[in-house]
């Protein structure tokens, strides 16, 4: 009895393989056999065929359009593609500037450049013992170093990446939805 | 033109040429994708993304069945819409009416057959993805099982498999609608 229920659930696992002529030559005559001598198994194959062939009779729709590919996808505009391109490059430099910048400020590559520094150089020129005022100017007087106006490279170059940055950003987004509308008919 | 041709001037450029393969093709995608969604609109967005990976893509393609490969897009872009059908809800103008043809022998009337679509549509969609494929590419689109073992990337087993599993299943659901049968 047990064997006979291993059986069947073996058979009833090669079912579908079966109607579709999908079994080898041996598993194909166990199977026929063991049909022959079980109802069970004989009813289920028949319930599994009246599914299958439900399933063949399932209508085929047509499309409601065609799914062809537009023609005159537009491509993008010549003088778009380049002040876009010049765009992404002059980011790409602006920001490369301002982490140089940056670093620069943050390693003091700048000597004298750095905000405390030029204080303390101004702070010396204004307490200065004689209460002389250099007289060169703007100039940096011999052996006096040149004083980089830091901070204010760092907000300039801060504002040309942002502006830069966001006008790409702006093209780029444009670019994206005129070539996907144009390739969906 | 022959495919072949037709795939190897697609290749090169030429738009004329996969509008064709297109024209050929479309029938067969757009059932694929509506049947594995049951949705009208997200399987005229699945198929015209299929369309539109396949132009993309041809290049790739390296010979062996068209068809399979564009089946394999088109499974893609199915789950995808899968997913995204999981984020709104389907509205009844979505739905389609799954038609069944008239049986010769046993004339069932316009309403039953209706009503029996409606089971096959449920009974289908309660099935997992994987295995609503493999019946729908087998037993509605006539794949054979090599040719489904390519769509899915899955072994022969594998789509051996999943066919017996969701024909049990589909059979056990309609079980429940006896009734319906001729």
């Amino acid at each position: 009895m047990f064997k006979r229920k291993s059986e069947c659930q073996r058979v009833q696992g090669m079912l579908s393989p079966y109607i579709d002529g999908q079994l080898g030559p041996s598993d194909r005559e166990g199977m026929e056999s063991h049909l022959e001598g079980c109802q069970a198994c004989r009813r289920e194959l028949e319930s599994l065929r009246a599914t299958v062939n439900l399933l063949h009779r399932v209508t085929m729709v047509s499309p409601p359009r065609s799914f062809a590919i537009a023609k005159a996808a537009p491509k993008p505009l010549p003088a778009a593609v380049w002040s876009f391109g010049v765009l992404r490059v002059a980011t790409a430099v602006a920001a490369l500037l301002l982490v140089f910048v940056f670093a620069g400020d943050a390693t003091h590559l700048f000597k004298g450049g750095l905000i405390e520094e030029r204080t303390a150089q101004q702070g010396t020129l204004m307490d200065g013992e004689d209460g002389e005022v250099s007289d060169t100017g703007g100039v940096p007087a011999e052996g006096e170093e040149h004083v980089w106006p830091v901070s204010e490279l760092e907000l300039a170059l801060l504002g040309v990446v942002v502006v830069l940055g966001g006008a790409t950003v702006v093209l780029w987004q444009r670019r994206r939805r005129g070539g996907e509308g144009a390739l969906k008919s | 033109m022959e495919e072949d041709e037709l795939i190897k001037r697609a290749k090169e450029g030429d738009l004329d040429c996969f509008n064709q393969l297109v024209e050929r093709y479309q029938r067969e995608v757009y059932n694929l994708s509506l049947r594995m969604l049951g949705n009208a609109s997200a399987a005229e967005d699945a198929s015209q993304d299929t369309f539109l990976s396949a132009f993309r893509g041809i290049g790739k393609f390296r010979g062996g069945s068209f068809r399979a490969w564009l089946y394999r897009i088109a499974a893609n872009a199915c789950r995808d819409q899968l997913r995204s059908l999981r984020r709104r809800p389907a509205t009844s103008i979505d739905s389609l009416p799954l038609e069944l043809e008239a049986d010769q022998p046993s004339p069932e009337d316009f309403a039953m057959r209706r009503e029996l679509g409606e089971e096959i549509k449920r009974a289908l969609a309660a099935l997992p993805p994987d295995q609503r494929l493999a019946v729908i590419l087998r037993d509605i689109e006539g794949l054979d099982y090599r040719e489904i073992a390519q769509v899915t990337g899955s072994s022969l087993g594998t789509v051996k498999s999943r066919i017996n599993r969701g024909r049990a299943r589909l059979r056990h659901h309609l079980e429940q609608r006896r009734e319906l049968f001729p």
